[in-house]
Order: structure tokens, then sequence, then C-alpha cells
């Protein structure tokens, strides 16, 4: 009846001129939300938020809104003699090369960011020329990004895949009576310095590899005759490398319904209460990788450095889930740490003059404790941020951590196995063409 | 005297001169990102182009994006390695597609159809597979691929320098648009009408002495030499390439571009990729829906197939014919003038 009235008043073009009328007002006299002080600087996020790789960037920008949330609510950071509001600029870069080089002409020209955070990988090669140009730094989750020419990138908080001997290690001693291990990992850049590094770590603890390493092809949706490969060697470790989720968790499915009973290892498990869930508690305990909770009260040891790292992770569970927290969730926001406090000190947004503050003495202060600037042997430039790294393992379905190993401590020892392996796989920097 | 009817030729050059004036223009008129989305699109206006001539003899390939990556990782390795010439990789990289298309012909087309489809996507699985070797990573670089490719030369003279995406987008027009010219008189010339005879009746073409064989491993020739320049146009302007790059996702794009803009004329894959690649790269990405994206990308697809068939191509012919009734309508309906009235 009432809509019937209605429709005798206005006729149905009349109803959606006036809404759209009134829509287009509302966006154009409605007063924008803003800051007491007005000074802003933009921050560009170049990461995959689509896409197989989506779960390495999405989280971090997820991270990055809390970061934000946070240090504006202080007032903003301070850099000379004003207080500026952070605000983080997203472009989905697809994980593609030419998107990525889109994404950096548009963060850097039109929006006007002062930094730009990536994840780096294949992508990198395309904005590489970008940030030369314009003279931006950018910062990676991935060293074998680095080279010598890579001047304005710097690996300031994850130094993948090297921190990944620290799992190893801590298996050797304080499992010694595994000897015996198989690797399997995705045939691509991400994979392959991670499977040398895992073959170096493994020699290094006195842990055999069983046959060649496994590579599959990232378009592999079946993993069942891979596991089965695998579980024919008889392994005491199955080493899941630096897989992707989508690859972690139906390879640990598969471990599961083939009966392994063995130790498994690797780099990340991100999502992991839901491998827990298709698997079974007993099943993943002992899981080891190298991503925390945030919640672990281990992380309010004083050499941590990330600001609140307990209540960072149940904001971030009360805003996007517990679910949903990844090993990059809280990365990118403890690089926005390592920046802020160097355009800080710097005084300026400068990329160079930010740069030279982030790096002056040789040390800086990574999300778990005081690090040095190194990477000369390995990357051909001393642009990667190294120290100490946790060795996380799956307890009664929550991952713990264990302990907090020496990255340098493990490369002063076994720098030549680390070497050789990545010479092997053409890895190293004046390999990579 | 009968009043003479323009020639299609007249109209086709009245349309051109405001058509090369538009595209002359259009950098300026965008942002710095669209432009270089601009250059992207019209690498891809060339990429899909190249296929629909395979398309002409009836066979859909899923080799293309590989067949575009022979020629990126050529003239790449011929600039980087060789130290020749950009402009001279680029034609070597054109031709060593163009070359590998010819020796695959051998075992792919004696397949046919679905056959012919399945060959070439392992083809092109087993081409990736040899970038991605570990023993060739000195020279493919492995699954991280080339990095730090020569750009094309800068122009100093005129000081044109092609970092900027407006003087990269103009040679890449002039590129695309020669190399459409030729796409274009092949499919019009007898050879064209021969790959067309092929794809409706190939056993009636055979009959009259028709070397079907032959014929189809032309087309696959020629689509792969435009397909490599258009892999060597990127990959000197992003200057990285990379096995993945060239994968099954950037296959199933080409494929959807061909499919919602139609094969049936010549500007109907120029018209899929056109408006996909806008609806995707700027209005899409200007809804900051990032998550959401692809699964609108995807409704859109759905929908334009369910209610465009025959492809965006299909609308041209329906807005000429609604023109052209409304004209005849208007002539109707318009009253004779007094000059035109029988004398009375």
């Amino acid at each position: 009846m009432t809509t019937k009235f209605a429709l005798s008043l206005v006729n149905r073009r009349d109803f959606l001129l006036t809404t759209a009328a009134a829509t287009v007002m509302a966006g154009v006299s409605m007063p924008k939300i803003t800051f007491a002080a007005d000074k802003v600087v933009k921050i560009g996020f170049l990461a995959p938020l689509t896409g197989e790789v989506a779960a390495w960037g999405k989280p971090g920008l997820d991270g990055c809104s809390i970061w934000a949330d946070w240090v504006n609510a202080d007032g903003g950071i301070k850099i000379g003699d004003d207080a500026y509001k952070v605000e983080f600029v997203a472009y989905d870069d697809e994980y593609d090369p030419g998107k990525a080089r889109t994404g950096a002409v548009k963060l850097i020209k039109e929006d006007g960011v002062k930094f730009v955070m990536m994840l780096g990988g294949d992508p990198w090669p395309g904005v590489s020329p970008v940030s030369d140009k314009e003279k931006m730094l950018f910062s990676t989750l991935l060293p074998s990004d680095l080279t010598p020419e890579t001047k304005l990138l710097v690996a300031p908080c994850e130094v993948h895949p090297i921190y990944n001997v620290t799992g190893v290690e801590w298996l050797a001693e304080n499992k010694p009576d595994l000897k015996t291990a198989v690797i399997v990992a995705q045939d691509d850049s991400l994979g392959k310095p991670s499977v040398a590094t895992y073959l170096a770590a493994f020699e290094a603890a006195g842990i055999k590899v069983l046959g060649d390493p496994i590579f599959f092809d990232p378009a592999t949706t079946d993993f069942a005759p891979i596991m089965s490969k695998m579980l024919a060697l008889k392994p005491d470790i199955i080493c899941l490398d630096t897989c992707y989720a989508d690859y972690v968790h139906p390879l640990t499915e598969q471990a599961f319904q083939q009966g392994f009973k063995g130790q498994m290892i690797s780099c990340t498990a991100d999502f992991y209460p839901k491998m827990v869930e298709k698997t079974s508690k007993e099943f993943m305990e002992g899981f080891i990788f190298q991503f925390p909770d945030f919640d672990d009260p281990a992380l309010n040891a004083e050499h941590v450095n990330f600001r609140k790292p307990n209540d960072f992770f149940q904001e971030y569970v009360k805003r996007f889930g517990e679910g949903e927290w990844s090993a990059v969730s809280w990365e990118y926001a403890s690089i926005m740490d390592l920046w802020s406090d160097a355009a800080g000190r710097a005084g300026t947004t400068d990329p160079e003059k930010v740069l030279e503050a982030m790096q002056v003495g040789g040390t800086g202060k990574q999300a778990f404790g005081e690090a040095k600037w190194w990477g000369k042997e390995l990357f051909g430039i001393d642009n990667a941020l190294v120290g100490l790294w946790p060795v996380v393992v799956i307890e009664d379905g929550k991952a713990r951590i264990k302990e907090f190993k020496s990255i340098p401590a493990w490369w002063d020892k076994h720098k030549a196995l680390m070497i050789k392996h990545m010479e092997a796989l053409n890895q190293m920097y004046y390999q990579r063409s | 005297m009968p009043e003479r009817a323009a020639s299609p030729k007249l109209y086709w050059a009245i349309g051109a001169v405001p058509l090369a004036a538009g595209l002359i223009v259009l950098p300026h008129l965008l942002s710095f990102s669209q432009q270089e989305i601009l250059v992207l699109l019209t690498i891809n206006v060339l990429l899909v182009c190249s296929y629909r001539l395979l398309t002409l003899t009836g066979e859909w390939s899923l080799a293309h994006a590989v067949i575009m990556g022979i020629g990126a990782y050529s003239s790449a390795l011929a600039a980087k390695q060789l130290g020749l010439p950009v402009p001279l990789s680029m034609l070597v990289g054109a031709g060593a597609a163009g070359f590998i298309a010819f020796l695959l012909s051998f075992p792919l087309l004696r397949m046919k159809g679905f056959y012919f489809l399945i060959g070439s996507f392992a083809a092109g699985e087993i081409i990736r597979l040899i970038w991605k070797w570990s023993e060739l990573t000195w020279l493919f670089g492995g699954p991280k691929g080339i990095k730090l490719i020569p750009p094309f030369p800068d122009i100093e003279v005129f000081s044109i320098d092609f970092y900027d995406p407006a003087n990269y987008y103009y040679l890449c027009l002039i590129v695309v648009t020669i190399s459409l010219v030729i796409l274009y008189r092949i499919e019009h010339s007898r050879i064209g009408l021969t790959f067309h005879a092929i794809h409706w009746q190939d056993k009636l073409a055979q009959s009259v002495g028709v070397n079907t064989f032959r014929y189809r491993m032309l087309a696959f020739v020629v689509s792969a030499f435009f397909a490599g320049l258009a892999g060597a146009l990127y990959a000197h302007y992003v200057g990285t390439v990379n096995p993945n790059r060239f994968g099954v996702e950037e296959m199933v794009y080409i494929l959807i571009w061909a499919i919602v803009g139609g094969t049936a004329t010549f500007y109907g894959p120029i018209l899929g990729v056109v408006v996909l690649t806008v609806l995707n790269e700027v209005v899409l990405r200007a809804l900051n829906i990032d998550q959401m994206r692809p699964m609108l990308y995807g409704a859109i697809l759905i929908v334009s197939i369910l209610f465009l068939p025959q492809g965006l191509e299909s609308v041209v012919p329906k807005i000429k014919g609604w023109l052209a009734q409304r004209r005849q309508k208007r002539a109707i309906a318009k009253p004779p003038s007094e000059a035109e009235q029988p004398a009375k």
C-alpha cells in the first residue's frame, strides 16, 4: 500500500535521480575526517593483495592499519619540528613486475609517498628502474632481491631465507635422534634460495638429506604423489621449505592422511589453526616454523623492539579474526617502526637521508632485538638487518616461541656451507642474471 | 544524376584521422600510472591480434603466452648477452618466436581442434620448464628469470627518454600500428581467405589443391612472430622476464580478451582487450575494492558472455543498425519541403 502510494507520487526515474543527487550531495557536503595536525606523510604499500601470494601481502596491510591508528592516536610521528599523521596508500601488484612498476609510479608520482614497502620477489626487478630514477627508498621482505646495484632497497625485517637455519639448529639441539630429512619446495624464486639454506642448515646440524630436494611446479594442485614420493624415502623429518600457504596446507594434510609420524619443519605455517582442524592436535604437535603469534609471552622480553606485541595481536584478532594472522601480519608494521625512527632522527622524509639515518653505526633495532646491517658476502651489499630470530613450535594446537637464536652466530660458523649450497643452486647474487 | 555513394575506403580514411589524433593526444590526457597501463595495453593489443590470426584457421592455441615469452627472453638475451642494439634484439626476439613456432608446428599441426589445444599447452609447459631448469640458470636465470634487461636506447638528439611511458607508448604505437596493418593485409589477401577456407571447409580446400598443413603453419609462424615482438616490447620496457609471467594465467587472459571481444572481426579482440583492461586496471582499481576485484571482474565476464555471446564486436553492427533505423524513421516522419512537393 505504502509502495503504491509512493510510486503514484514519484516515478522511477525521478526516484533514481533524487537518490543519486542526494548521494552526491552527501559525499560533497560531509566534512572529511581530519586530524588535529593536518600534516600527513604517505607510505606506499606495494604487494600482492589478490592471487596466490596475497597471503603475504594483505595481512601485512591489515597490520599496518593498526600501526597507523596507534601512531596517529599518539599524535603521529615527529619529523623535524612537525608531527605527521601516517597514511598508507596500497596498490595490488598481483605479484607481477609490470603491474608493480605501474603501482610504483602511481604511489611515487601521483600519491606522493615517501617510502614504499614491498613483499619483493618477482615484482622487484620491474620496480628497480623506478627506484633508481625517482630516488625512492623501498623495502623488501625477500633479501634475495638485494644486489650491489640496489642501493635504495633494504631488507630491514625479514632476512629470508637465512633465518631458517635457526629452526634446524634448534631441532638438532633438542631432538638429536632425528637424522634424516627430505625437502620439498615450489620451483620458483622463493623456493630455491630457501632450499639452499635448508641444505646448508641440515648439513651443519649433521642431518642427512635423502635424495635430491623435490621441486614442484607452482601450478600443482595434487600433492598426494609428491608426499608419497617423499614418504617412500622414510625420512625422520619432512621439510616444507618456504612453500606458500596454499602448498603448506595440502602437503601437511597429505602427510597426515598418508600416515607420517615424524617431525615436520617449515619456514611458515600461516593460518595454522586451520591445519590443526584439518589434521589433529596430536599430528601437529612439535611442528617447527619461524613466525610467532604475537600473543606469545616470550615477545615481552627486553630485547624485543616491536611495540606492545601482545596488544597488537589482540587488536589484530579483534579486527580481522584469529585465523587471519599470518607470517607478515606484523612485519610491515615493524619496518614502519624502523622507518619512522630513522625519519625522526634524520629530521626529513627524504629517502636517501632516511636510509643514511637508518644505517648509521651499522646497527639497527630489528623487531626481535638489536641487529647489524649485513649481507655483503651473500647479497653483495650490507642492506639486510640481521640479528635474533625466533624458533616457533606448535604445542597443544598453539604456536609458541621456544628460543631466540642468532643468525650472525650461525653464519660465522657455517658461512662456507651456505655459500656452497647457494652456488650449487645458482642463487648467489653474482649468479643471478 | 544519381548521387554517388561514398566508398568504404573513404569512410575508413575519414574515421582514421580522428582515431590517429586521439591516439596521439591520449597519453597527455592520462595520469602517470594510466600512461603505464596504456603502454602495457598497447603491447597486449598486438598480442591478442596476433592470436586472432591463428584462430582464423580454426585452431586455438594454449602456447601463445609462452611464445610471447620466447620473444621476450630471446630479445633480452640478444641485448644483454650478445650486446646487440635493442631495436635489432627485438627483431631477433620476434624471429626466434617465429622460428620456434615453425619447429613446433611439425608435431603440433598434425593434431586438430581439442588435441591441438592440449598439445600446444604441453609444448608451452615444456618451454617454461626449460626456462626454469637449474642446468640452464646461467642462461635463462631459472625461476627468477632475467633482470636488468637493457632498455630501449634514448634518442639524445631529441631528448627522448624511453623510461617515460608516454615516449615508450609512441614507440609501441608505431610498432603495433605497422604490425596491425600487416596482419590486416594478410587477412584480406588470398592467404587470409585460404585461412578462412581451412577453418570452415578444410577437406574441400584440400580437394582443390590447398596444402592445409603449410597454410596452418604459416598462420602459426606469423602469429608467433608478432606475439614475440609483443614480448620483446614488454621485456625492454619492464626490464625483467620470468617463467611465471608467461604462464597459464597470462594465457587465460589472452583467451578472455579474444572471447569477450569476439574473433569474427579484426577489431573484436582489440575491443576485448581495451574494454577489459580499462575495466580491470582503471575502473575496478579506482573503486578501492582490491580483494573483491577478481570476483567483480569474473562476474562482468559471465554477464558479458551471457548477454553478448558473439562478443563485444556484435555491439557495433547493432549500434549501426539502430542508427540506420533512427535515420530511416526520421526521414519518414519529416514532411517533404515545398521544393520537393509535386507541382499542383
